[in-house]
Order: C-alpha cells, then sequence, then structure tokens
C-alpha cells in the first residue's frame, strides 16, 4: 500500500520517549556522529520534502532545496539551543530557505509536478469533484492537479505557506506560529485570506 | 460565515489531491544517503581544505580574503584605489611632453652632468628654483620662448650668435 506524502503532521510532544531519543539523536549528530544524523534525517525527510514540493510545485527544487536544507541544519547544529523542537527548528529552516528561493526565482514558475498516488483515484471527495465534469476520471484529477498548483503558485508565500502547512501537511496554527516567527493572529489572518484567494481562483472547481 | 466555512469545507476537500502527489518510487531510500554523502565531500574536501592549502603557502592572502570576506567598504576601497593608480598611470603616459621636461627640469642636469656641452655656455638656475639649461637642445624647444625669456639677459648670454656682430 502506498504511503501518502502529506499525512497530516504532529510535532512530536516534548515529554514522549520518541522525543528523548530525539534529543539523544540531536546530540550525538551535534558531536559529528553521521549515523545519528542519517536517522534524523530518514525521520524527517518525507515531511521537509513535501512542504518544500507544496511550496514550489516543483520536484526538482524541492529536492535541491530538502538536501541544502538538511545540509545547513547539520551544520547549524551546535547553534541549535533546544528552546524548540528539533522538528520545529528544521522546519523554520526548510521554510525560510525554500521562501528565499521563491523570492529570488520571483515569478518564474515551472511546474514538475509528483505522480498522484493509486489511492487519489479512490478517494470519495476527489471523485465527486471530479465526477460531474469529465468521464475519464484520471484525466479529470490531472487537470486537477494541475490548476490547484497553480492556484496556490499565485498566493504570496507567507499566505501558501501557511495554507500548505495547515490544509495540506496539518500543522496546527500555534506550531506554525512558532516555524513563521510570528503569532497565532497573523496566522488565523493569513489562512483566512489564503483560503478566500484559493475559493476564488478554484471556484469552477468548488462550486461543482 | 457558514456560507463561507462552508465553501472553506469544499477547498479543503480539494487540496487534499495535494496530500495524493507522491515523489518517484524509491526516491526517499536515496534521499538521506544523498545528503549525508554531501556532508561528508563537504567535510572531507571542498572549499574548506583548498583554504587551508592556500593558508600553508599564501598566508597573507587568506589574511586580505579574510579583511575582504568580514569588511565590505574596505574591498571597495581597494577597488578603487587600483582604478585611481590605473588612471594617474594611464594620463601621465598619454603626456607627450612630460617625460623630457621632468628630467631636463630636474636640478640633476648639471654641468657636471652634461660636461662637454657645458664647457663654453654653463646652466643657470634663476631664483625661482628653475634650472634653465643651456644646452643646445634645449634652445630649440618652445619652453624657452613660453616664459618671454627674450628679454632676459641669463638667455642672451646663451645665444649662438657670433661674438662681435
Amino acid at each position: 500500500m502506498t504511503m501518502l506524502m502529506s499525512e497530516p503532521a504532529t510535532l512530536p510532544d516534548a515529554n514522549a520517549p520518541a522525543s528523548v531519543l530525539e534529543g539523544d539523536l540531536v546530540r550525538r549528530a551535534r558531536h559529528g556522529d553521521l549515523r545519528a544524523y542519517d536517522e534524523l534525517v530518514k525521520r524527517y525527510q518525507e515531511r521537509i520534502y513535501a512542504t518544500i514540493y507544496h511550496m514550489t510545485s516543483n520536484h526538482e527544487d524541492a529536492n535541491d532545496l530538502a538536501q541544502e536544507s538538511f545540509i545547513k541544519a547539520y551544520s547549524a547544529l551546535k547553534s541549535f539551543k533546544g528552546g524548540s523542537s528539533f522538528y520545529t527548528w528544521l522546519y523554520r529552516i526548510a521554510v525560510n530557505k525554500t521562501i528565499n528561493f521563491l523570492k529570488q526565482r520571483k515569478n518564474k514558475h515551472h511546474l514538475s509536478l509528483d505522480d498522484l498516488d493509486f489511492n487519489a483515484e479512490h478517494d470519495p471527495d476527489l471523485v465527486a469533484l471530479v465526477s460531474d465534469k469529465t468521464p475519464q476520471r484520471d484525466a479529470g484529477l490531472s487537470e486537477l492537479q494541475k490548476k490547484l498548483n497553480e492556484a496556490l503558485l499565485k498566493l504570496s508565500e507567507p499566505h501558501r505557506m501557511v495554507v500548505v502547512l495547515h490544509d495540506v501537511q496539518g500543522v496546527s496554527h500555534d506550531e506554525i506560529a512558532e516555524i513563521a516567527g510570528c503569532n497565532i493572529g497573523t496566522v488565523r489572518s493569513r489562512l483566512f485570506y489564503a483560503r478566500q484567494q484559493l475559493q476564488g481562483f478554484l471556484a469552477e472547481y468548488i462550486k461543482s | 460565515m457558514n456560507e463561507s466555512n462552508k465553501n472553506f469545507d469544499e477547498l479543503k476537500r480539494l487540496l487534499k489531491l495535494k496530500r495524493h502527489e507522491v515523489p518517484p518510487p524509491g526516491y526517499f531510500q536515496n534521499f538521506s544517503g544523498e545528503v549525508i554523502g554531501r556532508i561528508r565531500a563537504g567535510e572531507a574536501g571542498g572549499s574548506q581544505s583548498f583554504m587551508d592549502r592556500l593558508n600553508g603557502q599564501a598566508p597573507w592572502l587568506v589574511s586580505l580574503l579574510h579583511i575582504f570576506e568580514t569588511k565590505p567598504g574596505v574591498i571597495g576601497g581597494f577597488a578603487t584605489s587600483l582604478c585611481l593608480v590605473l588612471l594617474i598611470g594611464v594620463v601621465l603616459a598619454d603626456r607627450p611632453d612630460s617625460m623630457p621636461t621632468s628630467v631636463l627640469a630636474t636640478p640633476e642636469a648639471t654641468p657636471e652632468a652634461t660636461p662637454a656641452l657645458a664647457s663654453g655656455v654653463p646652466a643657470v638656475t634663476d631664483n625661482s628654483g628653475i634650472a634653465v639649461s643651456t644646452n643646445p637642445v634645449i634652445s630649440l624647444q618652445p619652453v624657452a620662448t613660453l616664459f618671454g625669456q627674450q628679454q632676459n639677459p641669463l638667455f642672451q648670454s646663451a645665444s649662438f650668435a657670433p661674438v662681435g656682430q
């Protein structure tokens, strides 16, 4: 069975045993233990890649940025004070790197979309969205995927980040505020505005 | 508000499609290996070892590069100075009379320096400190007429007209 790339993410609880193990891995990696860091990379690679991919809509860019984020995190591990969880800290590096990259790229968007997994065809919500419009379900989903990514790219980077983290990744408002370095009110208002914008861009599909 | 929430629910359902986008099969199996490989490559080689080698061969250059890196203003000043030196060099090189005038107007153009020519017509220094040579080559230069020395007795003694005429 194919695992979904962007399952709703919740940040590790600081008191959970897994988090203790994470702290141990971070400590060892900080002292140059690459095996420990390899374990950390494996633990978070899917979520970091997914976040960057949903921000860029480009697999190659997401691959480069995800790798660079992990490399930068490793080189900056000594500056990691443990004030937040390693995951939040890593997320912040990845998001900032991605936003900087997108600002440099400006509006030169080039879609390089990942394929949809097998489960997409059987998701009742998605099936309902396309079944009335197109007789061929696959073509409908692919078209919908393209329109959705194009609509996301029309959002500003901070708004896109909030909607990707919350509505796609399932990260909570508090955690997004910590990652973005802003307060929860800002996160909520950005999310509301981003949804309104998306609603307008995708009105044709939402009304169905 | 309810209408808006309802629409957002539909939007959220649509956004679920993003969760079904997956990278090529096997992508994550190699991912961490590539990251660790790049970290190892950065530690073993790359720019750091190049700087180490450079530090062994030319430590002053490393210090200079370090100053340039930490103080961007210095590199700007250094570049401006280089441009000024270059500009001054070009301007001086383009002046055709700069070389002869500077050489011949110096106090070193003394009779001792040119004994054969100075035997009958000694060089004279005026009150302004400018050496006026009686070298026949100089007498052909326009420099003599620039200062209106036609009435200057010093230049009259340097005339080549035959004595008694």
